[in-house]
Parts: C-alpha cells; sequence; structure tokens
C-alpha cells in the first residue's frame, strides 16, 4: 500500500494554515489506536478537549470524519493523521469495527458525494474544499491549535476565522450549525454555573481547588462546548490558587466574574446590542475575521503605545495598544503564535500609523488593522492624562465590561515610594505599580524623580509599565515573549 | 466608598471572602441587606435564587463588578527626590542601539564602547542603567565603569532598589585600580599578527586577504582575528573591511571575511558615534 507523499497531504490541507497547525499532531506520542489498512487510516488524538478526538481518513475515496468541533475539513487531525502515515509512523493492521462503518456508510451514499465530513477531491488534483465545505467559524478547539499566522483568534474577546463569506456553504446546513453551537454553549454555560455553586457550596478551603485537575476538567468540558475563552480564564484562574497570600480574594472575584458573564451569557437575547456582543465575544461566540474587516473603519493616526507579551497555555499573545491621535480612542491589536511561530513585528512601539482600524462588535477595545495609509511616523507619543483621569477612563471601560483584565492608559506622572511600594503619582493621586525586576529599574531611572510620559496597562492586581515615551523615542519595557518558544523581535 | 449600614465596600467583600472560604454548606452567606445596599441590594435581593449558594454567588458578582469599576486613584504622594545633577549629555540614540548590538553580537567591543562613552564626556543613557548593571554585577572592574559612566543615578537607583547593588561577594569587593577601570583588556594576539595593530588599513587588508584567500588564515583563526580587529588601530577599519567585503564569495575564506567584515564595520560606526563631540 503506497501511502500518500507530502506534498499531497500538502495538496489536500484547505489552507496552509491547516497544514501549519497539523504539523505538531503529526507525531506518535499524540495519539493512541493509529492504525491503516488499504482503505482508510485511524486513531485518536489527545487534545485539550475530554475525550480524544477520533479520526478517520478515507485515503482511496478521500474523506474524513473527526470527532473534533472544528467544521473545517479536512481538519488538522485528519491532516496530521496523513503526515502520519506518509512519515511511515502507522502500521497496517486490520480495521476497528467503526472504521468499518464509516467506509460501508460512505459507499452507501457514495452518490451524495459532498456531506459534512468528507471531500471528493483525490490527492493528485485536489478539489478546494472551501467550495464544498461549510467553513463558517472556526471552533475554540483545542485552546489555539487552530491558530496560525494571519489566523488572529483570542481568548479574551472572542475568536475569528480567516474564512472568507464566499466560502459559507448552504444556509441551512449554516443556520443548523450555528444553532448546534449555541446549544452546546448554554449547555456548557448552565455546568459552568452549577460548577461554580459547588465552589460556593464547598468553599475555597476545599483542598480540591488545590489539584489543577479540577480545574482543567471543567475547561475541558468548556472547549468542547465552544466556549474556549471561558475555558482559558478557567485555566488562568487554577494559576491563582495559593498562588499569594491573599489568593483567596483573588479566585472568589474571579468566580464572580464567571458567574456574571455564565448569566450574561445565558440570557444574551434579551441584553441590549452592544453588550451581547461583549458577552457573547467574551464568551467565545467567534467573529468571522472579514465580518470583522467588512465594518465601518475607524480611520486615524494610530500611535502605537504600548506592547505586553503574555503565554497562555500553549500560545504567546501579544498585545499592542494603539491610541487615536485625533479621536483619543484606544485599540487593542492582538496577534499569537505557538511553539517556534512568530509574533506580530509589524506596529512598532513609539511610532504612529495612518491606518484604518476595523473593531470588533460591541463596546470592547479589539480591533484589526486594515489598509495602511502611509509608512509609520517615528517619533510619536500617546496624549497623556493625569491620574485621577486615569482612573476615569479604565472605571468607565470596566462598567461596560466588568470581566475586562487590562485596560490602557498614559500618565504624565513621577515615581514614589509608598511603604515597600513604588506608585505612579501625581496632584491628582497615585496608583500602585506591580512588579519590579529591571523594567520597574529602568522606568526608576528614566523618571528619575521628574515627570515621564508612561502608557500602562491597569489590572485588576495593579498597574504594569509598559512604555516609557521620551522626547526623542519610546522605551519599550513590556514584559516580553520567551525568544526560545516563539520569534518575537 | 461606603454603603448605607456605614461598612466599606472593602469590610462587605471580607466578609464575603471569609464566607466563601468555608463555603455555604456551613455557613450562610452574609445577610445582602447588612453590607450592600441601593442599587446592588435590589440586584442580589432576588427571591428566585433560593438556595445559598446561589444567593452567595449573586452577592459576590455583584460586589466584584461595583469593586472594579471603582477605580480610585490612591492618596497624593510625595515623588522620590532625584538623583544629583549630571551635566554630562546622554549618548546618542544610534550609540544606545550600538550598545545593544554589541552586547548580542560582539561583545568583545563592549569594553572599548564603554571607555570611549566616558573619554569623551557622555553618559549613559538612564534606561540602560539597569541592564547594564545587572550584566555586570559581578565583575568590579567593569561595575566600576558602569558607575562612571552612569554617574549620580547609579547610586541614586541602588539606594532606591537594593537589588542592583554589587554583591558582597569576596570578589566583588575588590578594589579595582583607576588604571584597571581605564584600561582596555589585553586581547591573546599571536605574535606573527602583533604588528597589524599598527600597521596601515592596506597592509592589514592585504594580510587578511591574502591569508583567508590562500587558506593560511581558517576558521581554527577566528578568536585571534577577532581580537585584532577589535583592536587594530581604528582609521584602519573601513579599509579593512572594503577590503574583506571584496573576498570571493567562492573561496573558502569567504565565510569567515564576512564575519569579519561585519565586525570592523560595527567598531567603526561604534566609534564614530561615541567620537562625535557631545552638545552640552
Amino acid at each position: 500500500m503506497a501511502s500518500w507523499s507530502l506534498e499531497q497531504v500538502e495538496a489536500i490541507a484547505p489552507t496552509p494554515a491547516a497544514f501549519t497547525a497539523a504539523r505538531p499532531l503529526a507525531t506518535p506520542t499524540r495519539w493512541v489506536g493509529l492504525g491503516a489498512d488499504g482503505e482508510a487510516l485511524w486513531g485518536s488524538c489527545r487534545g485539550s478537549g475530554a475525550e480524544p478526538y477520533d479520526t478517520i481518513v478515507d485515503h482511496v475515496g478521500v474523506g474524513f470524519s473527526c470527532t473534533c468541533p472544528s467544521r473545517r475539513r479536512p481538519c488538522k487531525h485528519a491532516i496530521a493523521l496523513l503526515l502520519l502515515w506518509a512519515n511511515g509512523q502507522i502500521a497496517d493492521t486490520l480495521a476497528p469495527p467503526s472504521v468499518a462503518a464509516w467506509l460501508a456508510a460512505r459507499k452507501v451514499s457514495d452518490t451524495r458525494r459532498v456531506s459534512d465530513t468528507t471531500t471528493t477531491s483525490t490527492p493528485s488534483e485536489p478539489t478546494p474544499t472551501r467550495d464544498s465545505i461549510p467553513a463558517e467559524e472556526v471552533p475554540s478547539g483545542e485552546a489555539g491549535e487552530d491558530r496560525a499566522p494571519g489566523v488572529v483568534v483570542s481568548d479574551a474577546v472572542g475568536e475569528v476565522s480567516d474564512t472568507a463569506p464566499d466560502e459559507i456553504g448552504e444556509t441551512p446546513d449554516r443556520d443548523r450549525a450555528r444553532n448546534e453551537r449555541v446549544e452546546r454553549m448554554f449547555a456548557g454555560l448552565a455546568e459552568l454555573d452549577r460548577w461554580l455553586d459547588d465552589r460556593m457550596r464547598t468553599g475555597l478551603a476545599d483542598p480540591a481547588l488545590a489539584s489543577y485537575g479540577t480545574w482543567d476538567q471543567l475547561a475541558a468540558r468548556l472547549v468542547d462546548a465552544q466556549a474556549g475563552s471561558l475555558a482559558n480564564r478557567i485555566r488562568r484562574l487554577a494559576g491563582l490558587v495559593g498562588a499569594s497570600p491573599g489568593w483567596h480574594s483573588d479566585v472568589l472575584a474571579e468566580l464572580g466574574l464567571l458567574h456574571l458573564l455564565s448569566q450574561a451569557g445565558r440570557r444574551l437575547g434579551s441584553l441590549p446590542g452592544p453588550l451581547a456582543d461583549a458577552v457573547a465575544t467574551t464568551v467565545g461566540w467567534q467573529v468571522r475575521q472579514a465580518d470583522v474587516l467588512g465594518g465601518v473603519p475607524d480611520t486615524d493616526e494610530w500611535v502605537v503605545a504600548g506592547r505586553s507579551d503574555t503565554r497562555e497555555d500553549r500560545i504567546e499573545v501579544r498585545r499592542h495598544w494603539l491610541r487615536g491621535q485625533r479621536s483619543g480612542r484606544w485599540a487593542l491589536v492582538l496577534s499569537f503564535a505557538a511553539y517556534r511561530q512568530s509574533l506580530d513585528t509589524s506596529l512598532v512601539v513609539g511610532t504612529s500609523v495612518a491606518a484604518d482600524l476595523h473593531r470588533y462588535p460591541g463596546p470592547a477595545l479589539r480591533a484589526l488593522v486594515g489598509e495602511r495609509h502611509a509608512d509609520p511616523i517615528d517619533p510619536a507619543r500617546s496624549p497623556s492624562v493625569d491620574i485621577a483621569t486615569a482612573c476615569d477612563e479604565v472605571g468607565s471601560m470596566l462598567v461596560a465590561e466588568p470581566w475586562l483584565d487590562r485596560i490602557p492608559f498614559t500618565a504624565s506622572a513621577a515615581v514614589a515610594v509608598d511603604g515597600a511600594r513604588f506608585v505612579l503619582v501625581d496632584g491628582t493621586g497615585s496608583l500602585p505599580l506591580l512588579g519590579g525586576g529591571r523594567p520597574f529599574a529602568t522606568l526608576l531611572a528614566v523618571a528619575g524623580g521628574g515627570v515621564v510620559d508612561v502608557t500602562c496597562e491597569w489590572t485588576p492586581h495593579g498597574v504594569v509599565p509598559l512604555t516609557i515615551h521620551l522626547a526623542d523615542r519610546s522605551i519599550d519595557w513590556g514584559p516580553g515573549a520567551d525568544d526560545s518558544f516563539v520569534s518575537a523581535a | 466608598m461606603t454603603t448605607s449600614m456605614n461598612v466599606t465596600v472593602q469590610e462587605a467583600w471580607s466578609r464575603l471572602v471569609a464566607a466563601a472560604m468555608l463555603g455555604t454548606d456551613r455557613r450562610d452567606p452574609p445577610d445582602p441587606s447588612d453590607v450592600i445596599a441601593g442599587l446592588i441590594a435590589d440586584v442580589v435581593d432576588d427571591t428566585v435564587r433560593s438556595s445559598p449558594s446561589e444567593r452567595m454567588l449573586a452577592q459576590v458578582a455583584a460586589m466584584v463588578a461595583v469593586r472594579r469599576a471603582g477605580v480610585l486613584p490612591g492618596p497624593v504622594l510625595p515623588r522620590a527626590a532625584g538623583p544629583p545633577p549630571d551635566s554630562r549629555p546622554v549618548c546618542i540614540p544610534a550609540a544606545t542601539d550600538r550598545w545593544h548590538h554589541l552586547v548580542s553580537s560582539w561583545p568583545v567591543l563592549e569594553d572599548e564602547w564603554m571607555l570611549t562613552l566616558i573619554a569623551n564626556g557622555w553618559r549613559l543613557p538612564p534606561e540602560l542603567i539597569p541592564e547594564v548593571l545587572a550584566r555586570h554585577r559581578r565583575d568590579p572592574i567593569r561595575r566600576a565603569r558602569a558607575e562612571v559612566a552612569g554617574g549620580p543615578l547609579v547610586g541614586w537607583l541602588v539606594g532606591h532598589l537594593p537589588a542592583f547593588a554589587a554583591p558582597q561577594a569576596s570578589n566583588a569587593r575588590l578594589d579595582p585600580s583607576a588604571e584597571a577601570i581605564g584600561e582596555l583588556p589585553a586581547l591573546p594576539i599571536p605574535p606573527d599578527l602583533e604588528p597589524l595593530l599598527r600597521a596601515p588599513g592596506s597592509e592589514t587588508a592585504r594580510a587578511l586577504v591574502g591569508g583567508l584567500a590562500s587558506g593560511a588564515l581558517g576558521i581554527s583563526h577566528r578568536a585571534v582575528l577577532v581580537n585584532l580587529l577589535s583592536r587594530m588601530r581604528s582609521d584602519a577599519l573601513v579599509e579593512v573591511a572594503t577590503a574583506l567585503q571584496h573576498v570571493d564569495p567562492s573561496s573558502v575564506g569567504y565565510p569567515l571575511a564576512s564575519v569579519l567584515e561585519d565586525l570592523a564595520r560595527t567598531r567603526h560606526r561604534m566609534l564614530d558615534e561615541l567620537l562625535t563631540t557631545p552638545q552640552t
């Protein structure tokens, strides 16, 4: 039995990004029950969901079946299975009954040729699978494994796919899929609330909270329920347990926000439009990139005021904070990189770029960069405010969306000592600075007792300095990505 | 912020945390009318929520929203007093960028960068000081240079952040002599290459290009050739770099020639940036 070549496997991938996403999965350690025969390949891929994804590939008639939530066919699991086979890493064996049954069913329905789980192309002449596959929103799936450069995915404010509108399948299929997804999400939110209720009953002193499994199992179920953003939030929350002397307060606050989101998510229909959009995307509902880019652009001279990188699960997340010089409005541009991928380096802190930004639905800060009208200008400074105004701005955003974890501001302030901690201070008040180490020392050295313009991220735990704006340059000192994990220059 | 019961939001939150620690199986949640007033009490006072745990969750969610939205500035505090003034100008941004390039690609040039900066009346940019101090924490000579280059700001910074002070290990307590601080460290260069340190650029270029082309100088000589280019007379650098640039790409010596050309050009630019006259 001759296996496919790598080129044939690459040709069958619906997008280059899908092929890239499949590569990390093409290792036998991620799979159980691998097997192949003259007609099919099969195996179960362990992902971040509660159950492994059962994948079957008909390599003769060319069709795919997978229990993962992705609606893209072939999904990355099927491509990974083909890659394993092409690399000679799948042994020939007898097909299990489930595989034989699936193949038999395919033969019966062969006249239809096109279904939700099959494509009709051949490896040598791959028909663009997008034409026949309802590739609507790409689900959150395995916490970002569908993500690739160009496919911008957010854990905080929803997710998008890189699929264009003309790639959508027939409307009834789309509506059915959407309804199924809504049902799954609502079920997930109901389960989340039951879980939260259990936490309130047994208390934060419950030893079960110290076990990561307690959180991870819930997160996996939320992934399956298409609420990937909440799943990420749960996993981050697990890291708070025992992390500080006041962890009980931090965890309780986050549980309260999760309750807020689950309640709001189950009442989406009765919420005002912008709030409903914000809740939906925060829970994990996806917005297609094409839809965002099709919206009315927000054109301005955008100052790249700050940057911060954080590792979330297996994905490095880069946040660029932009501020319109004319409008004064903030925007957030996200980029993501998995292991050995590259983060977006097209936005340079301290420059300004005349560009169209396309904002996501609702009051969210998140936006995509559309057309750029000119080369970046260097140096550029974000308009600054005093501490009291910065607090007002942050509070206003939190009134609209209490679950926001990071909010930017640029303030003109000095550094002062308040007991054992340092604070940003001016004539209107003070804000505690978070963290220490070299970035903080840099702020202290540059300020040197004077006033500097500094762009910060407000977080519930304190203020993180990102950028110091000087007359002739800006110093980007935001938290940086691990160079050994991703390329982030 | 206080409630109508004169209980601060912080006190109310502390009560909720205490109740949440035990869990509602063992303790009822605080009475909402005790801890939350006004609109929030209306939200929480929901008869649909029958179980204690549900009421607790509602209280927690409402209180978190209130606490988050009520971001208020802390008290006005006196600024930290600034460091004593330093009349020297900060080196130009290009020189700062060059330092970053040196420490990642050509650390052999870092000593010369720092000494040239000091000798020409520049001072370290403030943003570089924490990095330089951290980098040379255990090297008394280089740390002493950093203190000179950084000026009074170094002592001021260490006063605020003692983590940047020199360690108290025995080697760090050595008081380096002024000569050691002001001199470039000697680099090993074999006797047959030593004359090139003082030779005109044309002669050095001829010797290097010839040696690389003939194979007399190869990758095994890389370290000493790097040392040579790091210490040779600076007015020969451009000529040597140009000659290295024209080494035949198909020759065996081309890769090493490219590396050495980069070093020569980097050092030339470094000195160019630091030898300009400060505008005070």
